[in-house]
């Protein structure tokens, strides 16, 4: 039908892949060789790494599941890339394995003089142990596995054989996904990194991770979609509207993650207990201070301002630019989270910042890219069998 | 019967593409003093009538920005330097504590602002008196049909043709709006008797009310049971005790808060050595400054600044005052320093006690000073070292 | 390839006419009153009257005469003033948030989830102001330059109360009356301008001033669209706002209950969940009474019952996420105080809420039950019951076990109590009904637009696009 004069399929190029695979390497290169000086700081390095491929990953997947529920029209020309980014969350495996072999290192709790010196965290042991973390850890990677075969394998088969009432499963899958995600992301987010100070609780940390990890998701699809789009692989029907829509989302997320995060340091300033303070005194001694104030800017302050005006959602060329500030943005925020309890744990007074800590967001990018490319070769970047597709291209605000 | 003077001319369109189309035609032909009415926001219309994006957003954000300098201003002059109180050991100028306000107060005045600055300038209402009010064409645009109004003041506008355009484009019930003859005739000045009765009555409203929340209503005690309520009163009539009194007694050994009981008596003066009764008051320049202005206030007039003996109320009143004993004795050298506060505190010989003038504190900053001035009076060669 | 056939349920039923669109919603408050609507009139003033009586004793002889007493300070005056800010949240969550998201079946209900929140908020308003002990005292908590040299307390969350509840009954009335304007002005050029009767007199000359003199010119649309987004966009996070400093009362404190980060999120969905309960459960009255089921559709009652379950879920993370991390702490203190909720003397009303809150709203997944009128409206019910327990459990679990256990103690509510919430229900609803009687209680321009075929079919293909 007319669906194939709407889209033309272009493949995607070979340099994608290349250029995925050089910038994986390199990020692999470094962390090897922050591995071969010191195993604890690179495996530190490595969990942000974890973090941010679940984030953009599982992430996605929420994106996918929330346009099925709310049964939004601008964003379904958009889902190809949606899930084609999601597949990232099973392909985090690979980070997670040399992690895995280095538990040790990282989470004090498994070291038996601490749980021996302080009773808050031996009361933990049921919780924080290694076997029962290996399972959360085991079913946190087979849900993800899951949702992405019935969120985007099921619909890249759609492509190739349309079936009758696949929105409909989708959607009742998708209110399946819901109270799951909620759950899952909430116990990745207290395993790996709010474990990292055993002593330390916050029952919004789930939700300040979740916010963080729909920003960066999706701001890697809003600038995968705008740059596919510039250079026409998409369809030439999509107009500016359904950008504006990115921009609108990526402005309500920035500041339900400001609200969230303002909620959690308020409430812990003011009744200023001391389990729960140390977490922030660790971020607000000395340099960390510095880089706690840097936060507020680089992840609330600019990307509010620049997309509060109509203009600047409206323009797909400053919005991949905003995105890509907004992803830099969660790299930034995850070395927030994670920095500071290496730095104690090393006896440093300051932050660090070196091949460790930057192979993270490198290694991100470049898996990215060859995710991106190995899954979406040969496929269809829009879903075209889709019911709505037709309907969805004739989106206008 | 005057002339009326024409307002615009009206025609009525049936669908909402019918009027697209109208308003395309209508800013085409290059008319600038027009209006299309449709009973509901018709998408597409502003650029159809070429209208410019409305400014209200910037309006918002400036009104926004102001509305939160201001909060932070408010709550830093009230908490930090107006009324500085420390609560909960947060800082006086605690920004986090301050961040809920100041977005509520943003909001606040960036939409009620917003939606003033809409209405007063903008739309320059209210206003009920528009020549199309109450009109058969504002009846069928507020119901159900899309109408085009081409007004007479505009600088191209002729009658005839401007039928004759509305017809072209399609309209029905085209219709001449005439201002009321009766509000343009209407001189208004301020000497008019309606105005002025209505500012009078204005003032005697806001005056009288003002007086009565001033002088009366801010001093209304709704409810003062909290001033009424059943107590016994220190010299009243005694309610429920039998023996004349109102007020109790303290229990025996009872001690006024912050009042010490003084129970050394002269009997135990042998005993007062310093291991036992040691100086409380540490000898620092403050303390020793504090006991010299003492000292010379109340025990220079008889024992002379330098506490020689000398009397200076002997010299004054020549009359036979006798001269209190030199504090530079080997005895009085001897005493510890719980000894010379005893006779401070309870007097010796013609000497009355000081209790009643010199706080205890006081007395213990004097015993310094006497102890500086006998040192000062009877040094010893190592002391100039 | 027409695979699926998408059926999206339209706003409104059939196609009806834009006039007949205007005689549907103005009819009621052109009719005299039905012997019903006199009947529940009645009892709400009943309702209120009882309140009345309860206040009044309260200001005579002072707060001894409610449950009160230590350690248990706050009581069912807390309780309910969160119970009604939360109902209030739905209104604002429907006309503004739902507005940003184009979801265009709240037009039939967003006129009067407005109406309810200003209703809402000014019944909950009467809490605080009364629960401070010495309502006439209240004055000071503005900040001006009063004869005392004093300034409130701008750290205090009680101050933040104060400021969020009074903004937000300010912008919301403000929206409300922004979206009545064009209806107002309908109303008017429905009357003619000699009328006879007084009646018609009157109602003239009130539209008319309330019109403001909107004359459904598009340069006013301009504007007042651009208006509308703006207002909603400063609503929404007001809304969130608004709650979350409620919350913040609680949770700025140290009390075991109280204080934990979630607390802020949780009150918000809470607040979404038992709102949309009350609009929900109002509605199906409405609709029945004053025969809008076509504009108030059953697709409609469906969406809400969605959203219903999903802050019911919300709610449900947030107790299972708090129950949690008080074992996680590791403190005592925290792990009694929800052993103490679930186990302890006020277990009963724990479960309440937990059943009404989190187990019975799962019935929603089913789609026959969620469309079933009679079933939707007894969840709502029971989600309200839910939502009330909900904060009497924060407030008084916490509360009645101190940290010294020799002051434990059992929290009764007395008479007055029941009587002043009873009195709340009665204000709502009394204001409700006069509401319904005296305005459009359905945007009738918003509904106008959104009707088939009343957009433009091809405005799209414009030139230069």
């Amino acid at each position: 039908m007319s669906n194939t004069e709407l889209y033309t399929k272009k493949p995607l190029p070979s340099k994608l892949l290349i250029f995925g695979a050089v910038v994986t390497l390199i990020g692999a290169a470094m962390s090897g060789i922050a591995f071969a000086g010191d195993v604890q700081r690179a495996s530190f390095g490595l969990i942000m790494a974890l973090m941010l491929l679940i984030s953009v990953g599982f992430g996605s997947l929420f994106l996918i599941a929330l346009e099925y529920l709310v049964g939004a029209d601008w964003s379904v020309p958009f889902r190809r890339i949606t899930e084609i980014v999601a597949a990232t969350s099973i392909i985090s495996i690979l980070v997670a394995i040399p992690l895995l072999l280095n538990l040790h290192e990282v989470f004090t709790w498994l070291r038996p003089e601490l749980l021996q010196a302080d009773k808050y965290v031996a009361k933990k042991a049921p919780y924080l142990n290694e076997t029962f973390f290996l399972v959360r850890v085991i079913i946190a990677f087979l849900i993800m596995a899951a949702f992405y075969y019935i969120f985007s394998i099921r619909s890249f088969k759609q492509d190739l054989n349309p079936t009758e009432g696949f929105r409909k499963t989708s959607a009742k899958f998708a209110a399946l996904f819901m109270p799951v995600f909620a759950i899952t992301i909430s116990v990745i987010a207290m395993d790996w990194m709010m474990s990292l100070n055993p002593k330390w609780f916050s029952t919004i940390y789930g939700v300040y991770y979740f916010a963080g990890s729909v920003l960066a998701a999706l701001a890697v699809v809003t600038f995968i979609a705008i740059t596919l789009g510039e250079n026409g692989y998409l369809s030439k029907k999509l107009s500016n509207d359904h950008y504006y829509n990115f921009g609108a989302l990526m402005f309500a997320f920035t500041n339900f993650w400001a609200y969230i995060a303002f909620s959690q340091f308020l409430l812990i300033w003011y009744a200023n207990i001391p389990d729960e303070t140390l977490w922030f005194m660790d971020r607000t001694q000395g340099e960390w201070m510095i880089l706690s104030l840097i936060l507020i800017f680089v992840k609330f302050g600019i990307p509010y301002f620049a997309l509060l005006t109509r203009p600047s959602k409206g323009n797909p060329f400053r919005l991949r630019i905003i995105a890509a500030w907004i992803f830099f943005a969660h790299v930034y925020d995850m070395y927030w989270n994670v920095g500071p309890e290496y730095s104690k744990l090393a006896g440093l007074k300051g932050p660090v910042y070196g091949l460790a800590e930057l192979a993270a967001p490198i290694i991100t990018i470049g898996l990215i890219a060859v995710v991106f490319y190995l899954v979406g070769k040969g496929k269809n970047l829009m879903p075209v069998n889709d019911a709505k597709f037709k309907k969805s291209l004739d989106f206008h605000l | 019967m005057e002339e009326k003077i024409l307002h615009s001319v009206t025609g009525i369109f049936e669908t909402p593409d019918d009027i697209i189309k109208a308003a395309k035609g209508v800013s085409s032909a290059g008319y600038k003093k027009y209006d299309i009415h449709t009973p509901y926001p018709v998408h597409g219309m502003d650029k159809a009538m070429k209208l410019p994006w409305s400014p209200l957003g910037y309006v918002a954000l400036v009104l926004g920005l102001t509305g939160a300098s201001l909060a932070i201003l408010l709550m830093w002059w009230t908490m930090s330097v107006d009324y500085p109180i420390v609560i909960g050991g947060k800082p006086l100028f605690a920004l986090p504590a301050f961040i809920p306000v100041t977005f509520e107060l943003t909001v606040l005045s960036a939409s009620i602002g917003t939606v003033l600055a809409m209405i007063i300038f903008l739309f320059k209402f209210p206003n009920t008196s528009h020549p199309l009010h109450d009109t058969p064409y504002i009846k069928k645009v507020s119901s159900d049909k899309y109408g085009v109004s081409i007004e007479a003041s505009d600088k191209m506008f002729d009658l005839n043709k401007a039928k004759d355009f509305l017809h072209k484009l399609g309209a029905k019930d085209i219709e001449e709006i005439y201002w009321d003859n009766e509000e343009l005739n209407t001189v208004k000045t301020i000497w008019d008797k309606k105005f002025l009765g209505g500012l009078v009555m204005i003032a005697i409203i806001v005056g009288g009310g003002t007086y009565f929340a001033i002088n009366k209503l801010v001093y209304m005690t709704p409810f003062n049971w909290m001033m009424e309520q059943p107590r016994l009163d220190a010299q009243s009539v005694p309610v429920y005790f039998n023996d004349g009194f109102s007020m109790r007694q303290p229990v025996e050994g009872t001690v006024a808060r912050g009042w010490m009981p003084y129970l050394i008596t002269d009997a135990d003066t042998a005993q007062l050595s310093d291991a036992k009764y040691m100086n409380p008051v540490p000898p620092t320049e403050f303390n020793l400054n504090k006991g010299q202005r003492n000292y010379n206030v109340f025990c220079s007039p008889c024992h002379d600044y330098h506490g020689t003996g000398v009397s200076r109320l002997k010299a004054a009143n020549k009359q036979d005052f006798p001269n209190p004993p030199s504090l530079h004795s080997a005895k009085l050298r001897g005493w510890s320093d719980a000894r010379i506060y005893h006779v401070i505190t309870k007097g010796q010989n013609t000497m009355p006690s000081y209790a009643l003038q010199i706080t205890p504190e006081e007395r213990w900053q004097i015993v310094h000073y006497v102890r500086t001035l006998q040192r000062a009076m009877n040094a010893k060669p190592e002391d100039v070292k | 390839m027409g695979i699926e056939i998408i059926n999206e349920p339209s706003v409104i039923y059939g196609k009806p006419s834009l006039a007949s669109i205007d005689d549907a919603i103005i009819k009621p408050t052109n009719e005299v009153p039905s012997k019903k609507y006199f009947m529940a009139l009645s009892v709400t003033i009943t309702m209120l009257l009882i309140g009345a009586v309860s206040l009044g004793l309260t200001f005579y002889k002072g707060t001894g005469l409610w449950g009160l007493k230590n350690p248990v300070g706050w009581g069912f005056d807390i309780v309910n003033f969160v119970f009604w800010v939360g109902i209030g949240h739905a209104g604002t969550l429907i006309s503004a948030i739902l507005f940003l998201f184009r979801q265009k079946w709240r037009t039939g209900i967003a006129r009067f989830a407005e109406g309810m929140t200003i209703f809402a908020v000014m019944t909950a308003a009467l809490f605080p102001a009364i629960h401070t002990g010495r309502p006439w005292l209240d004055g000071y908590l503005m900040p001006y330059p009063n004869q005392h040299w004093l300034w409130p307390n701008f750290t205090s969350p009680l101050l933040w109360d104060v400021f969020a509840i009074s903004t937000y009954f300010t912008v919301s009335f403000v929206f409300w009356y922004i979206g009545l304007i064009p209806d107002f002005a309908t109303m008017r050029d429905k009357l003619a301008k000699n009328a006879d009767s007084i009646t018609q007199k009157i109602k003239k000359v009130a539209y008319t001033v309330l019109s403001l003199g909107w004359r459904f010119s598009n340069r006013h649309w301009s504007h007042y669209e651009m208006m509308y987004l703006v207002l909603a966009g400063f609503a929404t996070p007001l809304v969130l706002s608004v709650h979350t400093i409620v919350s913040f009362d609680f949770a700025v404190s140290i009390i075991p209950g109280w204080h934990t980060t979630i607390f802020p999120p949780y009150f918000v969905a809470g607040a979404i969940f038992s709102g949309f309960a009350m609009v929900q459960n109002v509605l199906i009255i409405i609709r029945k009474i004053f025969d809008l089921e076509h504009i108030i559709t059953i697709d409609t009652l469906e969406k809400m019952n969605k959203i219903i379950l999903v802050t019911g879920m919300m709610v449900g993370y947030a107790y299972g996420m708090e129950f949690f991390i008080a074992w996680y702490s590791g403190h005592e203190a925290e792990s009694f105080a929800f052993i103490n909720r679930a186990f302890g003397p006020f277990a009963w009303s724990y479960w309440i809420m937990v059943s009404c809150n989190v187990i019975f709203p799962q019935l929603f997944w089913s789609k026959k039950l969620r469309t079933n009128i009679y079933f939707m409206f007894v969840i709502g019910v029971l989600v309200n019951v839910g939502m009330w327990f909900e904060r009497f459990v924060i407030t008084v679990t916490s509360l009645s076990r101190d940290f010294l256990p020799s002051s434990w103690s059992y929290y009764v509510p007395s008479l007055i109590d029941f009587g002043i919430l009873i009195g709340s229900f009665g204000l709502f609803f009394t204001l409700l009904f006069i509401f319904i009687r005296t305005m459009p209680v359905v945007s009738i321009a918003e509904v106008k637009a959104v009707i088939e075929g009343s957009q433009p079919t091809h405005h799209h293909d414009d030139e230069g696009h």
